[in-house]
């Protein structure tokens, strides 16, 4: 079997080279972007922004981080699309799973008695 | 087994033992005791479920004659209201976790395999690691027994605050609810290292030609419940961290006065216990999805769809745990929510009963014993699924919740339907497994008493139910008009033993005494039934098969000259490769499993020197069995059918 | 399955249907599951977080944000250690891959040793996981995160040690790398308490030389501690100077790997934490 490989694939040692040559600067650039975005969430909440575009931006930054972790340095770009699949079902579900569970919650009927207690005292406050 | 290119590091795998420490050789008995204790064969592993999942089926039954027995007639004094809760619990618990979900291990672990033309599974020591460490779950939750705190006495589904230090420690040292915690923990870990390996095995290591579209339905179901048991298990798996953590290091989790709210435990529970109640009823959909067929003797009707509908619940099954919940003031639109998601659960069920009524429709219907249960399956399903679907509607569910017509309703779909199907496998696959077949009048009989019985148990709850008898009640009084329901019920309950001691006693009978066969009885369409011999070599197949349609087996009976030349060219080319490859047997699993019985059994009676013993076990058994290596071992078919070949006999490296 | 001269494709595993090996194939399945078992966590950090309690801690007079950016940070740096580690291991520079295993180690110990002083300075500052419901969802949480950090550290250790298995396969190894397993157990347990030591010193004295080597030194189980340090970095140093040939190459590759994306899940997961449970208490 590792016969036919070797003649039917275009060299994978050639293509693994180039591909190796590169890894290590792209690792360690990945790694400095990594850094700069980390920093950048750090400045951002002490910014004077509103906070739905904080909240956002922190979201978007750490996604950004999240993928580019998961697809270069845990190599999903370069691998069978499958894995990507499998690691994206339990992502996906466990994300849909705490967002149910952030609505079921921060309904009006769920919120414990001991909360609104708190909430009745700020929105007397803020009259 | 596949090897990867670990393999090929390896210099020497089956060097002289002198150059390796003693602790490193690969055990090579094929029988007795240490043959079972080492076994990394997927068929042995399989009996091994099998045979402690009956054993746990018995004693969970034993549990239930237990509680009817007690709620036979009004104000019964038979046992404690302590006990009646201890039998109610561990009844659940033992029939959920300890028997159908083991039995229906045993079948994954024995004929998905075979089904796919594999020698074994991805990973064998860690599935018999997955097995040992089953058993040391089980001996976790049953300790109680023999213990002044006596079994877990909190309900299979452990609300909060129930299980908390305030209401589930009635003296100090009462470590019920600690048992019960730590044995789920246990078991979530068997099954999502077993669901792990399977999930691979099935898509890494099918036979050339086994496309997806190709598999068995089996497998196929096999696979969703894999990925069902790796997604469902982390949810409940945090609920006990919580819990434990609540009881033993006093978080506030679930403890309203440190500002918990119990209703999350409720919540993490079900967001697992839906998804299992569907890892429970898939497995069985998928046997009957074998036996339909072959007792038909057409194929499956609208393969497509009926692999599709399994995604389909078991992706569905995530959005509906709160139908769990609808009488705890959720909210409107939460509960209409899962209203609506649980009804739509109902529309791929329903398709698959029609996808079976069509396989049966224009068949030559054989009315052999797995059919029978089969074909009992359909209807009892179908009935749990009509009480289901009354469950559904919200509103409804308020008078039903915590009534009898839900223990109805579950024991229609898990009896009625999972029970009923895994005791078809068993019917179905005895003569490959054993090479002998079980007599059709005693088959046949037990399957009526079971039904009569079965029926006569649990039709009646629904009414007890709708007439307002609730769950989980050691007595009842005698004018609320639920007495004779509840007699007859009783009497169901006994009648259904009888039949399950005759299925039981058939079966023994026949493993010993019973008629001989050929391999394929049946006459049947799946690889599994393409072995060489009934009981199957411990390589499966002489050759690996190639597959060229659906039904793979049916294909080979129908196209035999072709099938043969292929086979022999397969021959040669695997010997001229070094011959079979065989996995070979360990130490390490079980040592590994025994170090995590040993921590879990200390850690909840909070003796945290004995959890580090524990600890140090399981991680000499880690250690050890990371560094024995891959091993492996060759062995050689000839034309004239002998094997030769075993452990430590390879003469060239590979 | 011989592999042909020098290379093994680490893209493509022949043995397998899909081609992606076995190994690679499980840890995946297992990260997806482990993403549903961070996913409860995490929801139940949140849910607390969204309906205040009264007399509850408050995160933002506990939080040292420089810590924990800082501890951020050297988890991705070790991400970052890791991912060269597997690219070492795959064309089978064995040198190079201990260095970057021992960098990764080394960078994990860091983490663990912010989160342990984290904690320390918490509970002094009476925060426990008795206190109240933000005590325990944020210590259970991190606390989780941190024993899977510490797993992966060992399971690090455990693949350096392999990396020094005799190609003979007649000569005793297993003495050896009890040994050197001892000398990294050791070394992380004494520096884990000596490190305590010195930011308890710091926070009384300040920090300067003679503050540091007073801590260093001020009871006899300081000083014992840092002999043992250092006597246990010299033996690492001593055992890690084996120059015969090795059983470990290319085609231990796909392990490293494996470890590899274990590594990074639990960086990945951190990211997610570091933002949800404490740069949004900030707003």
């Amino acid at each position: 079997m590792s016969a036919h490989a070797a003649t039917a694939h275009d060299s994978p040692e050639v293509h693994a080279e180039h591909h190796d040559d590169g890894k290590f600067h792209v690792f360690v650039q990945i790694a400095m972007i990594l850094a700069v975005i980390t920093g950048i969430e750090i400045v951002l909440i002490y910014l004077p922004l509103a906070k739905w575009l904080i909240v956002s931006s922190l979201v978007l930054l750490s996604v950004v981080k999240f993928l580019m972790v998961i697809f270069w340095f845990m190599h999903l770009k370069f691998d069978k699309i499958f894995c990507t699949i499998l690691f994206f079902i339990g992502l996906i579900l466990s994300g849909g799973t705490v967002a149910a569970l952030m609505l079921l919650f921060g309904a009006k009927d769920s919120v414990p008695l001991t909360a609104q207690t708190i909430y009745a005292e700020q929105a007397a406050e803020n009259e | 087994m596949a090897s990867t290119a670990t393999t090929a590091s390896y210099t020497a795998p089956d060097a002289k033992t002198a150059s390796r420490p003693w602790f490193f050789t690969r055990p090579a008995a094929k029988t007795g005791l240490v043959s079972w204790l080492t076994t990394v064969d997927h068929k042995k592993i399989g009996l091994l479920y099998a045979v402690f999942a009956l054993f746990f089926f018995l004693v969970g039954g034993v549990e239930a004659l237990l509680i009817r027995v007690q709620l036979a007639i009004p104000n019964n004094t038979f046992i404690s209201h302590q006990l009646y809760n201890e039998l109610f619990t561990m009844h659940a618990t033992t029939m959920i976790f300890l028997a159908v979900m083991p039995l229906s291990a045993a079948f994954f672990n024995y004929m998905m395999p075979l089904q796919i033309g594999a020698r074994d599974v991805a990973f064998p020591r860690l599935n018999g690691f997955a097995f040992w460490v089953f058993l040391a779950g089980a001996v976790v939750l049953n300790v109680g027994w023999f213990t002044k705190a006596g079994a877990p006495d909190v309900g299979w589904f452990g609300y909060a605050p129930l299980t908390s230090n305030q209401f589930s420690q009635q003296f100090v040292g009462d470590s019920s609810t600690d048992l019960w915690i730590m044995g789920l923990q246990i078991l979530g870990v068997s099954s999502i290292i077993g669901s792990l390996n399977f999930i691979v095995t099935i898509i890494n290591m099918r036979a050339p030609g086994l496309t997806m579209m190709r598999l068995p339905v089996f497998t196929w179901m096999t696979l969703f419940t894999a990925f069902l048991i790796i997604l469902s298990f982390p949810a409940i798996t945090i609920a006990l961290v919580e819990l434990m953590m609540d009881r033993s290091f006093g978080t506030g989790f679930f403890e309203v006065s440190k500002g918990g709210m119990p209703i999350l435990w409720q919540h993490l529970f079900w967001i697992f216990g839906h998804p299992e109640v569907y890892i429970l009823i898939l497995p069985a959909m998928g046997i009957v999805s074998e036996i339909l067929p072959t007792f038909s003797r057409k194929p499956l009707f609208g393969y497509p769809i009926v692999v599709f509908s399994g995604a389909v619940i078991g992706f569905l099954g995530f959005g509906v745990w709160s139908h769990h919940m609808f009488t705890t003031g959720m909210g409107t639109v939460a509960t209409a929510a899962f209203s609506l998601a649980t009804m739509a659960i109902a529309v791929p069920t329903g398709v698959k009963i029609f996808n079976w009524v069509g396989t049966l429709w224009g068949g030559q219907i054989h009315t052999r014993t797995p059919m029978m249960f089969a074909l009992g399956f359909i209807w009892m399903f179908m009935m749990g699924g009509f009480s289901g679907v009354m469950h559904s509607a919200a509103p409804a569910d308020a008078q039903q919740q915590d009534s009898y017509f839900v223990v109805a309703h579950f024991h229609y779909v898990l009896i009625g339907g999972s029970v009923f199907a895994l005791l078809a496998g068993i019917h179905y696959w005895f003569p490959l497994v054993f090479g002998r077949i079980v007599s059709e009048f005693w088959g046949k009989l037990s399957f009526w008493v079971i039904f009569v019985g079965f029926n006569t148990t649990f039709f009646p709850m629904h009414f007890l139910g709708l007439n307002g008898m609730p769950r989980r009640t050691a007595v009842y009084d005698g004018n609320m008009g639920w007495n004779s329901a509840n007699l007859v019920s009783t009497i169901g309950a006994f009648i259904l033993a009888v039949g399950i001691g005759i299925y039981f006693a058939v079966i023994v009978y026949t493993y010993f005494k019973g008629k001989k066969t050929s391999h394929d009885v049946w006459d049947a369409r799946t690889l599994e039934w393409s072995v060489p011999s009934t009981p199957p070599p411990e390589h499966n197949f002489h050759v690996t098969p190639t597959v060229h349609a659906r039904d793979a087996y049916w294909y080979e009976k129908t196209h035999a000259k072709e099938i043969a030349a292929e086979k022999a060219k397969v021959a040669a080319e695997t010997e001229s490769h070094g011959g079979i490859h065989m996995p070979s047997q360990s130490w390490f699993p079980l040592v590994t499993a025994i170090g995590l019985l040993v921590g879990g059994l200390f850690f909840a009676h909070h003796n945290y020197i004995g959890a580090i013993v524990g600890g140090v076990i399981l991680l000499v058994g880690v250690l050890g069995w990371a560094f024995e290596g891959p091993g492996g071992y060759h062995l050689h078919v000839h034309p004239d059918g002998t094997v030769t070949g075993g452990e430590g006999q390879d003469e060239a490296h590979h | 399955m011989s592999a042909h001269a020098g290379t093994i494709d680490h893209h493509h595993d022949h043995t397998t249907v899909t081609g992606i090996p076995n190994k690679k194939l499980f840890m995946w399945a297992f990260l997806a599951s482990d993403c549903m078992f961070f996913g409860a966590l995490i929801s139940s950090h949140v849910i607390y977080r969204l309906h205040p309690v009264p007399n509850a801690t408050d995160p933002l007079k506990v939080f040292s944000l420089e810590l924990t950016s800082f501890s951020t940070f050297i988890l991705l740096m070790s991400s970052l250690l890791m991912a060269l580690a597997v690219g070492a291991s795959q064309k089978g520079k064995i040198e190079a891959t201990r260095k970057m295993l021992l960098g990764t180690i080394f960078f994990g110990l860091i983490f663990l040793g912010c989160q342990v002083y984290e904690f320390t300075h918490f509970v002094h500052l009476g925060m426990t996981l008795k206190s109240d419901v933000f005590g325990s969802t944020f210590y259970t949480l991190t606390g989780t995160h941190g024993i899977h950090v510490a797993i992966g550290v060992l399971w690090l250790v455990f693949m350096y040690i392999r990396t020094f298995k005799p190609a003979d396969a007649s000569k005793a190894w297993v003495a050896r790398a009890f040994t050197q397993f001892l000398a990294f157990a050791v070394a992380t347990v004494t520096i884990m308490f000596l490190m305590l030591e010195v930011t308890h010193a710091g926070a009384e004295h300040g920090y300067s030389l003679a503050s540091i080597t007073g801590a260093l030194t001020h009871t006899p189980l300081a000083a014992v501690s840092t002999t043992a340090f250092a006597l246990s970095i010299a033996l690492l140093f001593v055992l890690g100077r084996f120059k015969q040939p090795v059983d470990f190459g290319e085609a231990n590759a796909i392990d490293v790997e494996s470890m590899g994306l274990y590594w990074h899940f639990v960086d990945i997961v951190w990211i997610v934490i570091f933002t949800v449970v404490y740069l949004l208490e900030y707003l």
